[in-house]
């Protein structure tokens, strides 16, 4: 499971679902029909895709193909944009539908955290900054918060770098270190599903390579889903892959197959590099 | 594209050729971009310059003050002014006296109809009372004749001095217009103080005498003391006892210093300085000594910009907050407009509005039973500082609402977007990270929006009552129900009315160039801390 393109099951797959299922993989998060909107445009048509549990999904594509925007989706951070709004179709994370009336999208964002392109630390301490999911959930209990902080900062392989100043800035540690105390900030709530935009674009090779590495450790927890712009990144990481072109999916799939033998020639022109 | 170059190279044509220089048309030799550069840099140049020349003329305009205010208080001393002040002193302070006697008076007129005892019988029973506090104030009145006819002396003596001065200066005026003949017409006769001063300090041993007279009836009247009906009351009449003790014990002092007193001690150039910076009194064209402190102004400007900033923080930050976080589109388009017209409105018809609505309709809510439980309700005063400090309020709206909205307008999107991302509810966003990532930059806006009140004149002048007194801080908040004069208020007020170049002029510049720092070290502050903030956002 930690790494299913090495299966032979992903080499006879049709439809990514069942291709999932077949390796034991439950689904978490079904979407249906969905088409989405800015305002009077239509940003996402009619997208129809099963992403399993406790694996690495990447999203991929040319700027603007709207990865991104499904990918706010999913915790509805899109809300927060004004305009906005859903007008055909369900996203279902355990069968659930989150568009649903009485979803508080307060509760879905605790079990559906997410990692923005450019690191974004508060203006606060370290310790403050992983603790603050909890603190506004009202924990106070500083045993537990002690606890937290040190597991969360051992899961994102930040602990060793910073236990000597978790009380000073956020903001003084470097890029790398932003990015992985921005994901340490986001397990400490323990949701089940991690979104990221984008985690390592602004990053140098050594700190993406930790990234990544962190990636393969969390998906042991967590169900990851990712947008990259790096080919490269989405080969490494992930174990499935969906591309999308002008707001529609174009095809999705085991990433082995998306990279080595994609079906869709789109697909294959924007995987090999000609457009893009 | 290529085939046109080969052919135009070809032929020679002189497109061909490497085409950067340009003929330019000049103006005075400048060219246009040079001519531009010469403009704006002249209007900017013309700004600093404006700037320096008026703090330039407020130095020099005001630091004159200083001297006029030295020889203003040697004359003070000269004419022996001073001297009968100290003995004045002393009848004022038994005039508190027996004001406290008055005030225990009412109370127990007020407890004695509480009961339901009417006017005739009240008065029946406090006249032992009565008899004791007339006997009391009575014995006063032997320093207090002395005091009048000192006061006489002195006046003569410093008109006469005055006068002497002014002529002076006339004949001096005369000499230099080359007009001899009228210049030798005025007689001028020097005062010599040393001799004129003795018709005030020989009475020294007379005052001992009455002081003697006045300090044994004094003892003598609060030997026994009546006993109230009231009984509550009682212990007040006891410290009141205490209080006349007290009073006693400076006599001695009182004396020795009417004796070490010498009209010719030289006036020292810091006690120019601290009469003002310290003077608790602002009292100008009085016919016995001018008083320019600016205590009482500054304390009336502290006053209405407090109450001002109390009623226009939360309204400035809360509005910045809502609009810039909670409202739709639709309601930005209309609260923001609506806010900043605010600051569009004439101060003066502001101030129209508080005299003729706002101080009414506050005097009404304070005589309104409900709310008598609020100190200092209900007031008679309908120009007040609070009337001045709401007014004050509105105009200081506009600045914080701005400013800080900017501030919280410049909040990175990701810390918002993190924020809500783990979680946080659109309440705790605000509260955990909006605000605290935007305080400085808030905390800049409420000190121009201080800034703003305190520089602001018309609404102050027209509301605030324009009493100058430092109100009474002993009844706690009911201060700020009392009417107070501001900085800003008396110049205004009062240059209009004073000789150009006399020493009322130089206080009133003084008062300007206090605003002057005042209002430099805000927005040095307000800089600083801004600038502090952008380092800590990254």
């Amino acid at each position: 499971m930690d790494t299913p393109s090495a299966t032979p099951a992903s080499r006879t797959f049709n439809v990514p679902a069942t291709a999932t299922s077949a390796e034991g993989a439950q689904t978490l998060i079904e979407i249906d029909n969905f088409d989405f909107y800015y305002g009077a445009k239509q940003a996402l048509f009619d997208i129809n895709i099963r992403i399993a549990d406790k694996r690495v999904t990447a999203f991929i594509g040319p700027s603007g193909c709207g990865k991104s925007t499904l990918l706010r989706c999913l915790n509805r951070m899109n809300d927060l944009i004004d305009g906005t709004s859903v007008k055909r179709g369900s996203v279902k994370i355990r069968s659930i539908d989150i568009n649903g009336r009485d979803v508080d999208s307060i509760e879905l964002r605790k079990r559906v955290g997410m990692v923005f392109q450019k690191s974004n630390p508060f203006p606060k301490s370290i310790y403050e900054n992983i603790i603050y999911g909890l603190r506004i959930q009202g924990v106070k209990s500083k045993s537990r918060l002690d606890e937290v902080v040190e597991k969360s900062l051992r899961g994102a392989a930040l602990w060793d770098e910073v236990k000597d100043r978790l009380h000073e800035s956020g903001l003084g540690l470097s890029g790398g270190q932003q990015q992985r105390l921005c994901i340490a900030r986001t397990i400490a709530v323990e949701p089940e599903v991690i979104l990221m935009d984008e985690p390592c674009s602004a990053l140098d090779p050594i700190a993406t390579a930790k990234v990544e590495e962190l990636i393969h450790e969390l998906k042991k927890q967590y169900t990851i889903i990712i947008v990259t712009h790096s080919m490269q990144q989405a080969a490494r990481c992930s174990d499935q892959t969906a591309f999308f072109y002008m707001g529609k999916l174009i095809e999705f799939g085991e990433t082995r197959d998306i990279f080595m033998n994609p079906k869709n020639p789109q697909t294959e022109a924007y995987v090999s590099g000609r457009f893009g | 594209m290529p085939p046109d170059i080969n052919t135009a190279a070809d032929t020679g044509e002189p497109s061909s050729k490497f085409a950067i220089q340009k003929k330019r048309t000049r103006l005075f030799g400048l060219t246009l971009d040079e001519t531009i550069r010469v403009f704006f840099g002249g209007n900017a140049l013309v700004a600093v310059i404006v700037l320096a020349l008026i703090t330039f003329f407020l130095f020099r305009e005001g630091s004159q003050f200083f001297g006029q205010n030295r020889d203003s208080l040697r004359t003070y001393r000269l004419a022996g002014l001073e001297y009968v002040d100290i003995i004045r002193q002393q009848e004022e302070d038994h005039t508190a006296l027996t004001r406290y006697l008055f005030d225990i008076r009412l109370k127990a007129v007020v407890q004695l109809t509480e009961q339901g005892i009417d006017a005739a019988e009240i008065n029946r029973r406090l006249a032992a009372f009565d008899a004791f506090s007339e006997r009391y104030s009575d014995t006063i009145v032997p320093i207090r004749g002395l005091v009048f006819e000192l006061t006489e002396v002195a006046t003569d003596i410093k008109t006469r001095y005055n006068e002497n001065e002014d002529y002076k200066v006339a004949r001096k005026n005369f000499l230099a217009a080359g007009m001899k003949a009228e210049a030798d017409e005025i007689t001028i006769k020097d005062l010599d103080f040393a001799k004129e001063i003795v018709a005030i300090t020989g009475t020294v041993s007379a005052y001992e005498q009455i002081n003697n007279e006045y300090a044994d009836a004094l003892k003598a009247s609060v030997t026994v003391l009546p006993t109230l009906p009231v009984a509550s009351l009682q212990p007040r009449l006891e410290r009141f006892r205490e209080l006349t003790r007290e009073y006693l014990a400076t006599f001695p002092g009182r004396l020795a210093t009417l004796k070490a007193w010498d009209n010719n001690a030289p006036v020292k150039w810091t006690e120019a300085f601290t009469q003002f910076i310290f003077g608790t009194r602002w009292l100008t064209a009085s016919f016995w000594q001018d008083w320019y402190g600016i205590i009482p102004l500054f304390v009336g400007s502290l006053m209405i910009s407090c109450i001002a900033l109390f009623i226009a923080v939360p309204l400035g930050v809360g509005a910045a907050i809502y609009v810039n976080q909670i409202a739709s589109p639709m309601e930005q388009r209309l609260i923001k407009p609506a806010i900043e017209f605010i600051s569009a409105i004439p101060s003066v018809v502001l101030g129209f509005f508080g005299i003729a609505v706002l101080g009414q309709a506050l005097r009404a809510l304070s005589q309104w039973e409900a709310l008598s439980w609020v100190p200092g309700f209900p007031y008679s005063e309908r120009l007040n500082a609070l009337t001045a400090g709401c007014l004050l309020a509105l105009i200081a709206v506009p600045t914080i609402f701005t400013l800080a909205e900017d501030a919280i307008n410049n909040v990175p999107r990701a810390f918002k977007e993190a924020s809500f991302a783990l979680g946080a509810s659109r309440m705790q966003t605000i509260v955990r990270i909006i605000v605290p990532a935007s305080l400085s930059g808030i905390v800049s806006a409420v000190l121009l929006g201080l800034g703003r009140v305190m520089g602001e004149t018309m609404v102050v002048l027209l509301c605030a009552g324009n009493r100058i007194a430092i109100p009474d801080f002993t009844a706690g908040f009911t201060a700020f129900l009392q009417p107070v004069h501001t900085m800003t208020g008396i110049i205004a007020q009062e240059m209009g009315e004073v000789v150009r170049g006399g020493i009322h002029y130089r206080a009133l510049f003084v008062v300007g160039l206090v605003l002057f720092f005042i209002a430099l070290l805000l927005n040095f502050l307000a800089q600083k801390i801004v600038r502090k903030y952008r380092i800590s956002i990254g």
